[in-house]
This record gives C-alpha cells, sequence and structure tokens, in this order.
C-alpha cells in the first residue's frame, strides 16, 4: 500500500500542476507534491530497512533493500531540486507566459515519477518501459530554453537513448528467451530469475549482458554511448540537471546492478567483471581528456559524471565484498555532491549569463556564499578528506587492488588527472576580477539553504560511518547476493 | 496448423519484413519509405496472429490488433502528416550511395546469421529459424538511422529498428508478456509524438531538417 502511494503522488502532483490556472497554485502543487513524494518514500524506505518487502498491484512492484536505496536517493535529491527549482524558475521564467511554468513543474514530477516506476519494477520488461518513460519525461526539459544548442542536445538526447534503450531490450528478450525453456512459464521477476538463475543458458546470457550494458549504459551515461550526455546535462535548466546527473544516471546503473546479479550467478563472475572493468575504463580516460582544459563549467560537470560512473563500473567489476560496498558507497556520494554543485551552476549562470569558464571571474567576490560552496562541492567530488567521495574512492581502489592491480593502478592515474583539470578549472573561476557593472551578491540565496543538508551528509560520510547505514548497505548486499 | 507449416510460413514473413527494411534504402523519397514501414508492421501482425493460431495465445492476437492500431495506422499517419508539412525536404539525402548501403546491408545480414544461429539452434520452437532475419532487421535499422540525413528517415530507422527487436522476441519467445507488450507500444508512440514535434522545431530554427546541420554543440 505504502508502495502505491509514493508512485502515486508525483502523477498526482503532475496532473494537478497540469490542470493549474495560476502560477502561485502550480508552485503550491509543485511543493506540496514534493514534500508528499519524500514522506511517502522516507516511510516506505523505513519499512524496507525494517525488514519487510513491500509489494503492490500483484507481482508489477517489489522493493528490496537495493530498489530502497534508490528510492531513498530518488526522493530525497528529487526534493531538493525541487525547492531549489522554484527559485531558479522564477528568476529564469519572469514575466513568461503560465504554459511554461506549467510545462516544467508538471514533467518534474512525472520524471520523478517514471525514476520511481523504473526502480520498483519486479518485472524486468516493465522497468524497461519506464526507463524509456525518463527519457521521455526529459527531453522536453532539455529543450527547455528553446535555443538551437538546447535543441540539438535535445534531439540527439532523445535519439541516442532511444536507440541504446532499445539495444537494453534485445537483452531484456534474450533473458527472457533463456529463462523460458527451463522454467515453462517464462521467468519475468528479479525474484524469479534470480532463482532461476543457475539453469539458465549460458551462452544466450552472455550475448544478453552485453546488450544490457551496451543499452543501459547509454543511459547511465558510460563511455563511449555518453556523447549525448554532456550536451543534454548542460542544456537543461539547473535543477534538472542536477536531477539528470545525480540520479538519472544512476537509474541506468541500477538496470545493469540487477542483470549483473543474475548474470554472475549464469555465467560466473569473471565475465561481467571483465565487461564492466574495461568499460569503466574507457570512461574514466574519455572523461580524463575532456576534463582538462574544459571551456564550460556544466560540461565540466556532466564529463564528471561520465568519471564517476565509470568509477562506480570499476567498482562492480573489482566485485568482492568491498568492491560492491565501494560502489554503493559512491553511488550515494556522488548523487549528493554532483546534484548539489549542478544546482550551484544554476546560481553561477543567473549571475554572469554564460555556462563559459573563461566569462567567469571572480566568482568568490561577486557571489562569495556561490563560490565558496562551489569551492567546497568540488574539493568533495574530486576525493578530497574530510568528504565522502574520499572515503568510498579509498574503499575501492583498496579493492581494487587487490583484485586487479593493473586495471585499479590505471583508474587511479587517471583520478589523478581529473583532479588537475577540474581544481584548474575551478581555480580560473573563483579568482581574478569579476567584469564591471556586476554588481556583488549571490543569485537565489536563500533558495541554496537546502543544500546545506547535502554537505551535511557528505560530512558524516567522510568521517564517520553511522551504524544504521552501513546495516542498510550490508540489507543490499545480501540482495545482490555478494 | 503444423509445426513444419508454421515454421515455413514464419520464415517467409520475415523473410518479406527483413526485404521491406531494405525498401526504405532504396526508396528515394519519404512517402515510400514511410509505407514500408506501415507495411512491414503489418506483416509483423500477420506473423502475431500466425503464431498466436498456433499456440493458441488469445493475447498474442491482442498485441496483433495493436499493433496494426499503432505501426500501421496511427504512426505511418503521424509521419505524413510531418512529411507534407516540411515540404520541400522530401528527398532522403543519404550519406552513402545506394549501392554502397545495399553491400553494407549484406554484411550486416552475414552477421546476424553468424551471431544469431547459434543461439537459435538451442531454441526447440519452430519459430527460432527466422532469428538471424529478425536480427539483420534490427542491424539495418541501426544502419539506416546513421546513415540518412533526414530527421525523419532517421525516426524511420529507429522504427525498424523497434519492429527488429519485436519480431526477434516473436519468433524467440512468442513476444513477450502482455503487459510489457502494450507499455512498448506506448513508448514507442510517444516517442514519435516527441520527434514529431522536434522535427518542427528543427525546421523553424535551421530552416531545413537536415539533421547534419545540427553540429553547433563542441568541446
Amino acid at each position: 500500500m505504502m508502495l502505491l502511494i509514493v508512485l502515486l503522488i508525483p502523477l498526482a502532483g503532475a496532473a494537478l500542476i497540469a490542470l493549474s490556472r495560476r502560477r502561485a497554485l502550480m508552485e503550491v502543487f509543485h511543493a506540496l507534491a514534493t514534500i508528499a513524494t519524500l514522506g511517502a518514500g522516507a516511510a516506505a524506505v523505513a519499512q524496507v530497512y525494517g525488514g519487510e518487502v513491500l509489494t503492490a498491484a500483484g507481482d508489477l512492484f517489489r522493493v528490496d533493500a537495493l530498489s530502497a536505496l534508490m528510492v531513498a536517493i530518488i526522493t530525497f535529491l528529487g526534493a531538493i531540486a525541487a525547492i531549489y527549482a522554484i527559485g531558479y524558475i522564477r528568476a529564469e521564467l519572469d514575466g513568461a507566459p503560465l504554459s511554461r511554468p506549467r510545462l516544467f513543474f508538471a514533467l518534474y514530477h512525472l520524471f520523478v515519477f517514471t525514476m520511481l516506476v523504473a526502480v520498483t519494477a519486479d518485472n524486468l520488461g516493465l522497468m524497461w518501459i519506464a526507463i524509456e518513460g525518463t527519457t521521455l519525461a526529459t527531453v522536453f526539459l532539455v529543450n527547455f530554453r528553446q535555443t538551437r544548442t538546447s535543441l540539438e542536445a535535445a534531439y540527439k538526447y532523445l535519439i541516442l537513448s532511444s536507440v541504446g534503450i532499445a539495444l537494453a531490450f534485445i537483452g531484456t528478450a534474450l533473458v527472457y528467451y533463456a529463462g523460458a525453456p527451463n522454467s515453462g512459464e517464462i521467468a519475468v521477476n528479479w525474484s524469479a530469475l534470480r532463482a532461476a538463475a543457475r539453469s539458465l543458458n549460458p551462452e544466450v546470457m552472455r550475448l544478453a549482458f552485453v546488450f544490457i550494458v551496451i543499452g543501459y549504459g547509454t543511459k547511465a551515461g558510460l563511455a563511449p554511448m555518453h556523447t549525448w550526455l554532456p550536451d543534454a546535462h548542460s542544456e537543461a535548466p539547473a535543477p534538472i540537471s542536477a536531477l539528470m546527473s545525480g540520479v538519472l544516471l544512476n537509474v541506468g546503473l541500477y538496470a545493469i546492478v540487477r542483470f549483473k546479479a543474475v548474470v554472475d550467478v549464469a555465467v560466473g563472475p569473471a565475465f561481467g567483471a571483465g565487461l564492466l572493468l574495461g568499460i569503466g575504463l574507457v570512461s574514466l580516460s574519455v572523461a580524463a581528456a575532456f576534463l582538462v582544459r574544459q571551456r564550460s563549467y556544466k560540461r565540466m560537470l556532466a564529463y564528471s559524471s561520465v568519471e564517476h560512473i565509470g568509477i562506480i563500473c570499476l567498482a562492480l567489476g573489482f566485485g568482492g565484498y568491498w568492491g560492491s560496498f565501494g560502489a554503493l558507497l559512491h553511488v550515494v556520494n556522488h548523487a549528493l555532491s554532483k546534484s548539489l554543485l549542478f544546482i550551484l551552476s544554476g546560481n553561477i549562470l543567473l549571475k554572469y549569463h554564460s555556462a563559459e569558464i573563461g566569462e567567469v571571474r571572480g566568482l568568490l567576490h561577486a557571489a562569495p556564499w556561490t563560490g565558496a560552496l562551489f569551492l567546497a562541492g568540488t574539493l568533495a567530488l574530486i576525493g578530497l578528506p574530510p568528504f565522502g567521495p574520499f572515503i568510498s574512492e579509498f574503499i575501492i581502489f583498496r579493492a581494487g587492488l587487490e583484485s586487479h592491480p593493473w586495471a585499479a593502478s590505471a583508474g587511479m592515474i587517471l583520478l589523478v588527472v581529473v583532479f588537475g583539470g577540474m581544481l584548474a578549472s575551478v581555480n580560473q573561476m573563483l579568482y581574478g576580477t569579476p567584469s564591471e557593472g556586476l554588481a556583488p551578491g549571490d543569485a537565489l540565496r536563500l533558495w541554496l539553504a537546502p543544500i546545506a543538508l547535502n554537505f551535511a551528509l557528505l560530512l558524516t560520510l567522510g568521517l564517520t560511518m553511522p551504524l544504521s547505514f552501513e546495516a542498510a548497505l550490508k540489507q543490499v548486499l545480501q540482495v545482490l547476493g555478494v | 496448423m503444423s509445426a513444419e507449416v508454421l515454421s515455413k510460413a514464419v520464415n517467409l514473413l520475415s523473410f518479406v519484413a527483413l526485404g521491406l527494411t531494405i525498401l526504405v534504402i532504396v526508396r528515394p523519397r519519404l512517402e515510400g519509405q514511410v509505407s514500408a514501414f506501415g507495411l512491414q508492421s503489418f506483416v509483423l501482425a500477420l506473423l502475431s496472429a500466425l503464431i498466436a493460431i498456433h499456440s493458441g495465445s488469445l493475447e498474442l492476437f491482442g498485441v496483433g490488433i495493436v499493433l496494426v492500431v499503432v505501426k500501421v495506422i496511427l504512426i505511418p499517419r503521424v509521419l505524413n502528416r510531418a512529411v507534407a508539412k516540411i515540404g520541400l525536404a522530401r528527398v532522403a539525402a543519404p550519406y552513402l550511395s545506394t549501392s554502397a548501403a545495399l553491400l553494407i546491408c549484406a554484411l550486416l545480414t552475414i552477421i546476424a546469421f553468424y551471431v544469431m544461429t547459434p543461439i537459435a539452434a538451442s531454441n526447440p520452437l519452430p519459430t527460432a529459424d527466422a532469428m538471424p532475419l529478425a536480427f539483420a532487421g534490427v542491424l539495418i535499422g541501426f544502419f539506416i538511422m546513421v546513415n540518412r540525413r533526414r530527421a525523419v528517415t532517421q525516426i524511420l530507422g529507429f522504427l525498424m529498428l523497434e519492429n527488429g527487436i519485436f519480431l526477434l522476441a516473436l519468433l524467440a519467445t512468442y513476444g513477450v508478456p502482455f503487459i510489457v507488450e502494450m507499455g512498448v507500444f506506448l513508448d514507442v508512440l510517444v516517442a514519435v509524438l516527441i520527434m514529431e514535434v522536434f522535427i518542427y522545431r528543427i525546421k523553424d530554427n535551421f530552416d531545413s531538417i537536415d539533421v547534419g546541420q545540427l553540429g553547433k554543440l563542441k568541446e
């Protein structure tokens, strides 16, 4: 029941916003839907980690510990970005016709809805439909500013993601096929598939997993299928970029992790590990190459997402208890730090009206809060203590050096390159004298308040490992059979 | 219907479906390409009906009917509307010449047989023999998307790819579960409607629907 409520709130919110005739009313519905989604999500997550497994609509939806972790990320960051979105849209759409904010807020909740369906669906096909749905819900948001560049970004995003997801469907169909002859009834649910994993045809499962990694890897932003990502994430309005980079990429990754748990049993863990290590290293290399001397700060953050998804893939490839534990922890850390940085990038854009790093001078002077927070967020993201990503990257590469020393060493070298490249870019933005006529003061300072929570969590994860959180991650590892 | 007759009929129809995919490459004008897609979808509906009769599956019969509504009637209508509105740019403008494109189609078909034959060999269903043909359709649909500059042809390539996957799933397992199939149709329909909007926006912004013009976003 709780699960159904979590899914229905954002859908109802989107419908109410679409029907609103007044701007204030839209904002009220937006805020209410956000709070309600967060509350219901938290309640559902608490139930799952209390030991229950939530189901809804027969066997279509099922929330275990892994799904619950995703629900927590989606609803929490969905709420953080939603609050900032109110201020951002007021600033960006001052005096625009009503249809614009209506489109934005309605699609926002539709987007959250499709992500929630994707991670709670027990049926592989339904998950596929929902992940394709995330593309369809966000494509107009990428094109929201209606410039030529955003049009190009949105079209590319639509076509490439649709093709990627089509390839994932071949993988899904092949998994159905691998399960069909043995179980009689086609095994269509994660639970049934895991149980039948040993009897699946390994030949078919190998081919299926290649399609799954390429297909859902496109949605997760893995190189070389990432080419839509820097365009789409840099053209979308800041709150949407925050969700696409911090949350949506993880939904693609979630699908890969689910399939990997089955493939590991069906064909042995070496096959999936090799594939993920390779694709993780390629992603890290591509990201490193584009992060050195990057000219746009939004693209910089987008490529950094390619990098971090690559790190998570490496961690999954390293496998074992610590590799998998580090991967989960890094998913959380990356989501927290990337979403706050994209939110701050919205503030910089409102101030300087340009996404070029070269145009942004003296950020610490012109917008002290934004500048200081952007610096702190960047330090967290590139893996400096006392923030969470330092710990998760440490765990990951510690595990990697034991199991796959070459891949781990290569990954660490690339990490250093990224470190230098990003720090140099951000340095350029922070110092110097701002151009004349730029009034000092932060844009939307009060609307930034929610990201204090991101920082608090990042610090907590960097300094301690709360027992309840560790227990929750252990429950997820159990689901994955690690 | 005996398994042997079904197997022959399925092989024949899958072959026709693949031929219609290749027809999109040969046809110079967008209207002709749209009708090739509509016809292919109809062939797929026929195939679903045949398999539905053989296996006695009412759900699969329903899938065939929805397929006719969505992919034979609705989507070609949407695409024809788009072709009519964009006016002059009705010639397909590929990157490669037709003969080079056909050569690549042949290569892709060989690859499809190479990859899919061992997979299909372990399948006891009478329809499994045609799986490589379906996979070839997927690969060629993919190639159409890459090779054609017009947004409409790119969308047709996507739809052909989608049809190929539908056929592959149909042949391998008699289709995925009903509710999933319906969801996929819904997604494809919404995707095509969104793509239609984008065709108009590209046309308004760039005064052409040549997607080769979309090259502003660089490092």
